[in-house]
């Protein structure tokens, strides 16, 4: 078969088996691989609680995976939260997701829960179990070197093993799966690891166009800015956004009580390239490299923590920035959340942590001891249980990230909209509102919004199941990876195709959520962002968000999605109609 | 929305794209708004509500070059590739339609085509294109245009005139060019520029002027200008005709990132203020430069393949430095600099010219202007010869 091995490992923990299964033609081409065909297999589970044994945990890579096709060496994991009780799929990059597909899998559907800690060894062979009590308690780092001669591994740390609702899979010698909590799903299956390894080749139906298509791709990404440019990504990895947002002044300060920190310099891209002199790496063999580490192999953060342990908590110590970016890689923490979550509790008690606190609070949050109990909980049920929910600064208790939306209104509406809650990569309209691609828009206005993150969500639902890196996407378009998906499958794929997979994908999600109990009043934004301005200057205004202007915006997405005036499906039955 | 498809659909008459009263645009909002020709709108909104995109835009051209084009290939061809290489990059290819039959166009055919690429030729109706914006779409039209435009005057150069309908193309062609304006009725800051608010002003002003001279296809190109340890540059997919709050401030010694968003070819800027004496620098991509620097007499025996980026060589047009090279850090940033300086000017392979000034922009804007001049009239004089030399039909 071209493209798909057209198989899965069903691992029963409860009963400690794996046994290998089909995946049937036509759902891989309907909904292609790791976040549609993850979302298509959790069809029959969906409504089962975060905690409940059976609640599939999947892993799935995409039918480009294992190819030449660029930033394709991912994976998508995909479960219901336990932090925002949505489906949830998040991606990560990196040998592990290649050597997924290379062990002759396109997805594990992990179900119960094992009696004793385990670890997961995945070959061509088939899956096989291993006791792993000698590994429980222990860190990401310690775990992944006594697992390394297995092959590539995914792990969780101690918070996954205590049940934090924002612990992270990390792959060892990659990204993390690290938003909405899946870590604390597979701590609960008592799952510590999964190692992957094999050499199985993704059989590329036409090799000559794969090539030509890839060359389509490589050109784009040269000529791109943003990714290759002398100022960009591959140079200073996503933290050269720390300038840009602060210039823009949409960097969520302070809890998101302001949107400037005059001290972000510190920890800006330029600043990290001084103090690290940092080495440029890729996901597996990304050409845009936009992973930076230290010689010595220490990870420098995302543009997300670093803003997020810096002016989200008032810190500009830029040592204290990073060291709680790798603390949290070892702890098995999303630093998104456990920074907004540290933000809140900050703002709560009138006091933000003081750089010295930062790590024993992280630590305190892994073990849920003293605050750390309630603080591993997240910021929407921490301030809930102290009485001020306001504070939580949280779309469907996923704590946002470091775009303040009274700076961007596509992204207040995307927050808003998001199937998995408050996530930036839902629809990345940064790309439109900020980047200028492929195109500028206005950020200040909700003209046409509606319908552009309808397309960009469509759109992403559609890059998480090639599995294909959503920054490609400031250089290439989905043109260029239908071309690449019809070389490497030989089946003819379209935008236009790709793009009917990515809504099927979108509203099989939502459709999961409302059976859940999620409904129209889930879908907004922390009352702050209507009712407080943002910090102005410079020339820019930064007023609350107009609430009736943003209602109007979110009606017409619900007309545009086929919903009704409430955002759900006027069709129960839905699903039926669906491949 | 409602004035910006009004906005970009005016637009495309204006830059010389579109013929005038035969251009739509469609945008879908919550409701389907629309702009332009009657029967272009009709056909527009059988096509839009099939394609997950905001907006259309469908414009019979200025000039007929699609229908041209589509009259010289073979039968079995099903696409048009572009020559030039900025529109090679981002369009691949373009989709064509022949006229049917009966004349009339099947809206589902063109949806599937409309579906894979961002625009398509369609014989005896004109260029069809889509974008997430009303501006992408426009922008996609006008590159169609650009693409189109220039493979036509290449191939009618290489291969022969054959009909009437050639013939007098050209001559229309030949007429507008001579009567082109040059620098009348324009005016210039006298340099050295150093305020930052005069600097913008006047940046705005000449990128203003470098579309009325359609100097540049849709609003391609940028500029900057030097002062101190500031550079500053257009931004990327900013309007040349719409600078005001689109220009970065990048700083040279690379202490912040801000420039993030400027031009993809702020590499070169940078390095031909840091090798030449210039403190200006236009770019854009007139049509007959693109055309006559893919004009190479060694292609016949030369091994290079991929011209656009792997010719090692510095040719010369007129005595200005030709020089092949990719869009973005690694090629013409590499190979514009060192030729540029002697003569302020120079001309990328297949895609477009860069001119410098040392004081003031009227200077890089006079070359920029020139240039094309040169290559517009060497276009028909080698158009001459070719004509001259080929037996009479
Ligand atoms: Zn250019």
């Amino acid at each position: 078969m071209n493209g798909w091995h057209g198989r899965l490992l069903h691992v029963d923990l409860g009963r400690g088996r794996c046994r290998s299964e089909s995946i049937p033609t036509a759902l891989l081409h309907a909904y292609l691989g790791g976040r549609g065909l993850g979302v298509r297999l959790l069809r029959d589970d969906y409504h089962r609680d975060p905690a409940d044994p059976d609640l599939p945990l999947l892993f799935a890579v995409g039918p480009l995976c294992g190819t030449v096709a660029p930033t394709s060496s991912r994976l998508v994991v995909v479960s219901r939260s336990p932090l925002t009780g949505t489906v949830f799929a998040a991606s990560a990059g990196g040998p592990f997701a290649r050597r997924l597909k290379a062990a002759g899998f396109d997805a594990v559907r992990i179900v119960g829960v094992s009696p004793q800690p385990v670890v997961l060894t995945l070959t061509p062979h088939g899956g096989e179990l291993r006791p792993a009590a000698q590994l429980w308690g222990k860190r990401v780092a310690a775990t992944v070197a006594a697992l390394a001669e297995h092959g590539s591994v995914a792990a969780i740390g101690p918070a996954g093993e205590n049940g934090v609702l924002y612990a992270s899979i990390v792959m060892g010698d990659g990204e993390a799966v690290g938003r909405g909590g899946l870590g604390a799903v597979m701590g609960s299956k008592q799952l510590k690891a999964i190692t992957v390894a094999g050499d199985l080749p993704t059989v590329v139906a036409d090799p000559v166009r794969l090539e030509s298509a890839r060359q389509n791709v490589m050109r784009l990404f040269r000529a791109s800015p943003v990714l290759l440019g002398e100022l960009g990504l591959g140079e200073f990895g996503t933290p050269a956004f720390v300038d840009l947002m602060a210039q823009r002044r949409l960097t969520p300060t302070e809890n998101f009580r302001k949107t400037h920190f005059p001290s972000c310099a510190s920890y800006a891209g330029p600043a990290l390239h001084r103090a690290f002199a940092p080495l440029r790496y890729g996901c597996d063999d990304c050409p845009i490299e936009c992973k930076k580490r230290t010689a010595q192999g220490l990870a420098l953060p995302e543009y997300e923590a670093v803003s997020h342990f810096g002016a989200l908590n008032g810190i500009a110590d830029l040592q204290t920035i990073v060291a709680a970016n790798a603390l949290c890689s070892d702890l098995g923490l999303d630093p998104i959340s456990a920074a907004a979550t540290l933000a809140a509790w900050g703002e709560m008690r009138g006091r933000f942590p003081r750089p010295a606190e930062v790590g024993p609070l992280l630590e305190a949050i892994a073990a849920r001891r003293g605050d750390g109990e309630l603080l591993a909980r997240g910021s929407r049920r921490l301030t809930v249980a102290r009485g001020r929910p306001e504070l939580a600064m949280a779309v469907k208790s996923l704590e946002l990230p470091a775009y303040d939306p009274r700076g961007v209104y596509g992204m207040a509406l995307a927050y808003a909209t998001g199937n998995h809650g408050g996530c930036h990569l839902s629809a990345y309209p940064i790309a439109h509102e900020i980047l200028r691609k492929p195109v500028p828009t206005d950020r200040f206005s909700f003209a046409g919004k509606a319908r552009m993150i309808k397309i960009a969500e469509d759109s992403n639902a559609a890059i998480d199941s090639l599995v294909a890196c959503k920054l490609a996407f400031l250089g290439a378009s989905l043109e260029e990876y239908a071309d690449l998906l019809a070389a490497v499958t030989g089946s003819e794929y379209s935008t236009q195709a790709l793009m009917v997979i990515g809504e099927r994908i979108w509203m099989s999600e939502r459709f999961y959520n409302q059976q859940n109990g999620f409904t129209a009043a889930d879908d907004t934004l922390p009352e702050r962002f209507f009712t407080e301005p943002g910090s102005s200057g410079d020339g820019i205004a930064i007023p609350p968000i107009d609430r009736s202007r943003f209602a109007e915006e979110l009606a017409k997405y619900y007309a545009m999605r086929g919903l009704n005036s409430q955002g759900g499906f006027a069709d129960p039955a839905f699903l039926e109609y669906q491949p | 929305m409602k004035t910006q498809i009004a906005c970009y659909g005016a637009k495309l008459v204006s830059d010389r794209v579109a013929a005038p009263g035969r251009v739509a645009l469609l945008a879908q909002d919550d409701v389907l708004l629309h702009y332009g020709a009657d029967d272009l709108v009709t056909l527009g909104r059988e096509l839009l509500p099939r394609l997950n995109v905001t907006a259309l835009a469908i414009a019979a051209p200025a000039r007929p070059c699609g229908d041209l084009l589509i009259a010289r290939c073979a039968a079995g061809d099903e696409v048009i590739v572009p020559r030039d290489t900025e529109t090679r990059t981002f369009l691949h290819d373009i989709p064509i339609v022949r006229r049917p039959p009966d004349g009339v166009h099947d809206p589902a055919h063109l949806a599937s085509l409309l579906g894979g690429r961002k625009g398509i030729a369609v014989e005896g109706l004109g260029i069809i294109a889509t974008g997430v914006t009303p501006e992408q779409a426009y922008i996609n039209v006008s590159s169609v245009y650009h693409a189109l435009f220039v493979k036509l005057l290449l191939d009618l150069l290489r291969d022969g005139v054959r009909t009437a309908a050639e013939h007098e193309l050209l001559a229309d062609l030949r007429r507008e060019v001579t009567a082109a304006p040059g620098m009348e009725g324009l005016s210039f800051r006298p340099g050295p520029l150093l305020k930052p608010e005069e600097i913008l002003d006047e940046m705005a002003r000449v990128g203003r002027y470098t579309v009325e001279r359609g100097l540049v296809d849709s609003f391609f190109g940028n500029i900057s200008c030097r002062a101190g340890a500031i550079l500053y540059i257009s931004q990327t997919a900013s309007s040349l005709d719409a600078l005001a709050g689109c220009i970065d401030p990048v700083p040279f010694d690379g202490s912040s990132t801000v420039g993030l968003t400027a031009s993809s070819e702020l590499p070169a800027h940078r390095r031909i203020y840091e090798m030449t004496e210039a403190t200006t620098i236009l770019h854009g991509h007139p049509r007959f430069a693109v055309i006559l620097s893919m004009l190479c007499e060694h292609q016949a025996d030369c091994r290079v393949v991929d011209c656009w980026k792997d010719c090692p060589a510095v040719r010369y047009l007129g005595g200005i430095p030709v020089v092949a090279g990719e869009i973005g850090a690694g090629g013409l940033a590499k190979r514009v600099p060192p030729v540029i300086g002697a003569t302020g000017r120079a001309i990328v392979f297949g895609h477009g010219v860069f001119t410098t000034g040392k004081d003031g922009f009227s200077e890089a804007f006079r070359a920029l202007l020139e240039v094309e001049q040169w290559c517009q009239r060497d276009y028909f004089r080698l158009l001459d010869t070719a004509l001259a030399a080929s037996p009479k039909r």
